[in-house]
């Protein structure tokens, strides 16, 4: 059942992706969950689709385009987009959280736009917003593996700052970090982790990616370093199930990935329930 | 004791307006070395407005400001500061950090960038946990202790770095007055033993004035700077900035218990 995902390039780069994608969401996920900026991933990645279909478009009149990939044109409008929730953060001070719709609907309208303008959706499209086993392509893998390594290595060496500044802005910058362009760094990040996990996850399930393993590493973590780890495994585990049973029962890996870090989180918890009630128990026994 | 103490921080006529009216208004105020100051002023008087201008969070539109001797917007060393700040204590409660890691830190502008606690560092943690009886708490979750227990861990944090300044606004707001007496004793005893400078901002005056040794008071400038003893025996002063209220709201505690 494993072996045949040696025996075709596609799977064995559709794997290679999903560990890695399975190992970088959840991760920074944990640093947007903490923040309770959960939400800017979605409206990040449906600004990639806006990107995507804005090189559809382009590919329809000029044909060097079509040699590209969209995803590139995707990860430059995520970016940019994550520039923009930074900068409305600031605007909106107290409501920083309209960031979020406003950046998502103007991303929806233009893609809309964009898609009708290219002629509506193919078979193409649908594998963005739903993910695909077969659409990982060796120059996929190769920008999703650099995209890991960055993320890794900036996770490691910011690792300090980041946790600082996710618990208290103020005190992080009277200590002397330099704020504004760590959380510029962290927004693009973000924005390149979405760009590369959608060709499996999908664009519309990608935020939850970065969610909800997080919810379930909360209900375990006992440390901020543990919810790494927690988070890791159980994206580790959803992305895994995804792919295998999505190949196998041809199914779009983006559902089948998000269902299963699902059940982790009502497993998780139901696990807190279970203890805290035979805790209970215990004080009532004495 | 010292021979001659040294200002530690330096404010000369200092002019704050957050939109077209003044809060802070030509102030001038020093705090020397060694000495246990308490900045007592009515809600709004722009106490927490001075303490971000000293910190250097935000920049007068007038005025002259230093720290240590050097301006504040040129001054680096932002380790020989501490600084717990009013909303200190209100950070999200489900944060899953534990004790240990919140105090940790404190260390981290130390540390810079490419560079991870080691064991040396572990142990100033545990060290500064310890100043504040909290040691026992190092593993666990930062959400789950109490308001004044979470305090004591964000004196901590302030401690860890060994400063020579503690900068503390209304750090016992929201506590039980026994663990607030608790916790002025606290740094009574690190103003004494260490030797550390401290600027407490407070609303309740009458305890406060118990244990600091000098008193300034603030409405948009400074309208007195003197010892603890000149302020509780100045009637004025004691009824302009609520001594006598809250010393009785005090002395009411006292006997009800
Ligand atoms: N960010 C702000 N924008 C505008 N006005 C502010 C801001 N912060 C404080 N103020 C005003 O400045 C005055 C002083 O506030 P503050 O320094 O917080 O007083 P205190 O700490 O003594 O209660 C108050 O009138 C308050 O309304
Ligand atoms: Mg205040």
């Amino acid at each position: 059942m494993i072996d045949v995902f040696f025996q075709y390039d596609f799977l064995r780069n559709a794997l290679i992706a999903g560990v890695l994608i399975g190992l970088i969401a959840p991760m920074l996920g944990v640093f947007l969950v903490v923040k309770r900026m959960s939400l800017v991933a979605d409206a990040l990645s449906h600004i990639t689709l806006t990107g995507i279909a804005f090189h559809l478009l382009l590919a329809n009149f000029f044909a060097i385009f079509s040699l590209y990939d969209p995803i590139y044109m995707g990860m430059v409008f995520a970016v940019i987009g994550s520039l923009f929730i930074n900068q409305l953060r600031t605007v909106y001070g107290h409501f920083k959280e309209l960031a979020i719709p406003i950046i998502l609907s103007a991303g929806v309208g233009l893609a809309v736009i964009f898609i009708s303008l290219a002629d509506g959706f193919n078979t193409d499209l649908y594998s963005y917003l739903f993910g695909s086993v077969a659409a990982v392509g060796n120059n996929d893998l190769m920008t999703i593996i650099i995209i890991a390594a960055i993320v890794l290595v900036l996770l490691f060496v910011f690792y300090k700052e980041w946790f600082f500044l996710s618990f208290d802005e103020e005190q992080a910058a009277i200590s002397g970090l330099k704020g504004k362009w760590l959380e510029l760094l962290f927004s693009i990040l973000v924005a390149l982790v979405i760009a590369a996990s959608i060709r499996i996850v999908g664009i519309l399930l990608v935020s939850a990616l970065m969610t909800l393993p997080v919810a379930s590493a909360m209900q375990w973590a006992k440390s901020f370093k543990q919810m790494f780890v927690y988070a890791a495994i159980f994206g580790q585990i959803s992305v895994l199930s995804g792919i295998f049973l999505g190949f196998h029962l041809d199914l779009a890996p983006g559902g089948v990935i998000v269902v299963f870090a699902v059940i982790i989180l009502l497993l998780s918890l139901l696990k807190n329930k279970i203890v805290k009630v035979s805790m209970n128990r215990n004080v009532q026994n004495r | 004791m010292m021979a001659k103490a040294s200002t530690i921080v330096e404010v000369n006529n200092l002019t704050y307006q957050y939109t077209d009216r003044p809060v802070l208004q030509n102030l001038n105020l020093n705090v020397e070395e060694g000495a246990f100051l308490g900045l007592v002023g009515p809600n709004g008087s722009g106490k927490s407005t001075l303490i971000k201008c000293i910190l250097g969070l935000i920049k007068p539109q007038a005025g002259k400001l230093s720290l240590f001797g050097s301006e504040v917007h040129r001054f680096d060393d932002w380790s020989k500061v501490g600084y717990v700040s009013q909303r200190a204590n209100r950070f999200n409660a489900g944060f899953p950090a534990t004790v240990f890691e919140v105090v940790s830190m404190g260390l981290f502008g130390q540390l810079g960038l490419f560079r991870f606690m080691k064991r040396n560092d572990r142990d100033k943690v545990m060290q500064a946990l310890k100043t504040v009886e909290m040691d026992a708490y190092a593993k666990q979750p930062i959400g789950k202790l109490s308001g004044g227990q979470q305090q004591r861990v964000l004196i901590a944090r302030a401690l860890v770095s060994n400063p020579t300044l503690l900068i503390l606004d209304e750090p016992t707001v929201g506590i039980d007055a026994t663990s607030a007496r608790r916790f002025y004793e606290l740094l009574r005893k690190l103003n004494q033993d260490q030797g550390l400078t401290l600027l407490l901002v407070s609303h309740d005056v009458g305890t406060m004035t118990k244990y600091v040794t000098n008193v300034a008071c603030l409405n948009k400038s400074i309208h007195f700077h003197g010892t603890a003893h000149e302020f509780e025996t100045n009637p004025n002063l004691s009824s302009l900035y609520g001594y006598d209220v809250q010393h009785i709201i005090h002395e009411h505690e006292e006997i009800a218990k």
